[in-house]
């Protein structure tokens, strides 16, 4: 027996009429429900979801433009068809403007129904097919993100496409620009969405740790090694492992990560048998992968196990309109949280937030936002809010000031990058040039080094690998010292 | 002039299966029954408005039929500006609807 041409629901009070009805609709091969009220109607409508409603005009309850009138409030997409007894062009007229696709006038033959039902029904289809392909084109949000720039577009259609795959991705883009919302959104988006979501920053694990802190370890295996201790590969079973800042793993890691992905199989640190374990591989940098391959610090062999299909996460400079996009998100967000007024942005301000080039990426307009809304509390955020980098017209981190940094704090070596600090400050309608620089005072070493880090971090939009290279240090470094300062917090 | 439009009855008795016409025909049956009982229990309460809602639905059961004639003296009751009173009207629907229900029947045996 053939599929059924179309769901049709009858809402039409009269036995005999919806007896023809039924048994015409059938008869076309329809799948067919009947209510005999708008009440009934209504509930039956919003519940199986038809994809045409014949409407009576005159039912028990109320009218069947009343009952038009509800399904639009409830969103029904059902397009429906008016029956009425009554052929005047007002009836007409008042039935297309209460949102009916048509109407049919009774008594009505086969012929009519057929025809009348074909029209809505295919108009009905090719709205909804046009309606997907918008949503498809021009989504504004997909899972955690927020933009709908055809940069982002192209992102979200690859993540849809590779999802329900098991292939490795390998994600590169600017820090800041969203890596793990990409891994995140795979994994929802897969048929593993059911299963775990690890995530691992390999720059953030001291390298003597990250075997144990991947592949776990036995008990004594190590001095403090106390119990055996599934390392994050066993504990992403069944879902997704997302190795970011892959880039910053050691050469002797990558020969064990490479075997994993070969086996499927790997040995705890101090276990005398190997281990398996189902996982599908997301991850990430934000360094150009093959440079570092031809830089000898990648080996090209798990290279090409993990850039099957390879995502780019354009910078937000890249993103066009995304910027004050999602610059309102954060913005709308962050004001909820923290109970403030905040509604959007004044002309100026927004003028400022899209000529930045948010060297830090979208992480860096979250930093932004956030400071904006703890700091101040307005109907709409002023020029004079944001941070002095927008108001100067700074450039991105890298590169080189012409004019020496106000603060020698901020300024920690060579090219000086621009100022750190985001209070806000009154600015002169016409910026004068900054003072000269003044001989840094000298202080404990100890707390000149928590100031460069978090200058650092701030300059980078917190963004932990970046501020490490401004410092010549190693990411784990930088991690280090935060976990210090906020035990002795 | 017959009782049934043979454009609206004689198709679904050609479109439909005989069984599907015949519960069709049960159910006009049954409402015919309903209706013109209330019309004639409106006619002698004085209740006008139910009086005019039972011709409104008479009218919509005799055209999904194609019992024209019957519909046409529905209509003539549900007209409120018509000056015929039930006690004449009734009568002339009452054996319209027989005509139509013998007529239906009819159609079933051909």
């Amino acid at each position: 027996m053939s599929e059924p041409r179309g769901r049709i629901l009858l809402v039409e009070d009269t036995p005999t009429q919806a007896e023809v009805a039924k048994a015409l609709l059938v008869d076309l091969g329809h799948e067919v429900r009947h209510a005999e009220t708008g009440t009934r109607g209504l509930a039956m409508a919003l519940d199986w979801l038809p994809d045409a409603i014949l409407v009576d005009l005159q039912l028990p309850d109320f009218s069947g433009f009343e009952l038009m009138r509800k399904l639009r409030a409830e969103g029904s997409e059902a397009a429906c068809i008016v029956i009425t007894a009554n052929a005047s062009v007002n009836t007409a007229v008042e039935a297309m403007r209460e949102g009916a696709m048509d109407f049919i006038v009774k008594p009505y033959g086969r012929a009519r129904l057929k025809v009348t039902l074909d029209n809505a029904l295919e108009k009905r289809a090719l709205k909804a097919e046009l309606t997907a392909v918008k949503q498809q084109l021009n989504r504004g949000r997909f899972f955690g993100f927020v933009g709908g720039s055809p940069a982002m577009q192209a992102v979200y259609r690859t993540i849809e496409s590779v999802a329900p795959s098991r292939a490795n991705v390998f994600v590169t883009g600017e820090s800041g620009t969203g890596k793990e919302l990409v891994a995140d959104a795979i994994h929802k988006a897969s048929p593993r969405a059911r299963g775990p979501f690890v995530a691992l920053n390999c720059a953030a694990i001291p390298r003597d740790l990250l075997e144990s802190e991947i592949f776990g370890h036995v008990k004594g295996a190590f001095t403090g090694a106390t119990d055996n201790r599934a390392g994050a590969a066993k504990q992403a079973e069944g879902g997704t492992f997302f190795l970011d800042e892959i880039g910053e793993m050691p050469l002797e890691m990558q020969v064990k990560l490479l075997r994993f992905l070969q086996t499927g199989s790997f040995q705890p640190v101090g276990a005398a048998r190997p281990e398996k374990a189902d996982v599908r591989i997301v991850s990430a940098t934000n360094r150009d992968p093959l440079a570092e391959v031809e830089a000898g610090r990648f080996r090209e062999d798990l290279y090409y196990r993990l850039y099957v299909v390879p995502i780019e996460l354009p910078p937000l400079r890249e993103r066009g309109d995304d910027v004050l996009v999602i610059a309102r998100h954060f913005l709308a967000q962050f004001s909820k949280e923290e109970g403030r007024r905040f509604r959007g942005f004044s002309r100026e301000a927004e003028a400022a937030v899209i000529a930045y080039p948010w060297p830090g990426n979208v992480r860096q307009l979250q930093n932004a936002m956030r400071n904006v809304v703890v700091l101040h509390d307005a109907d709409m955020v002023e020029v004079a809010m944001l941070p002095p980098m927008l108001l100067r017209g700074a450039r991105p981190v890298g590169s080189v000031s012409s004019t020496p940094a106000p603060n020698p704090v901020a300024a920690p070596r060579e090219a000086p990058p621009q100022a750190v600090h985001w209070e806000p400050q009154a600015l002169p309608a016409s910026p004068s040039p900054p003072p000269a620089p003044s001989p840094p005072a000298i202080e404990p070493l100890a707390a000149m080094e928590k100031r460069m880090i978090l200058a650092a971090l701030d300059q980078t939009g917190q963004d932990v690998p970046r501020a490490a290279a401004l410092l010549e240090v190693n990411p784990s470094t930088i991690y280090r010292k935060l976990a210090a300062w906020r035990a002795a917090h | 002039m017959s009782a049934l439009d043979p454009d609206i009855a004689g198709q679904l008795a050609e479109d439909l299966p005989p069984a599907v016409f015949r519960r069709i025909i049960a159910t006009f049956e049954v409402d015919l029954a309903r209706l013109t009982a209330e019309l004639e229990v409106c006619a002698a309460t004085g209740d006008k408005a139910g009086y005019l809602r039972a011709a409104h639905s008479l009218v919509g059961t005799a055209a999904a039929v194609g019992a024209k004639r019957l519909e046409f003296e529905a209509r003539l009751a549900m007209n409120p500006a018509q000056s015929e009173l039930p006690t004449s009207l009734l009568p002339r629907l009452s054996a319209e609807s027989r005509a139509a229900l013998a007529a239906l029947h009819n159609l079933t045996k051909a």
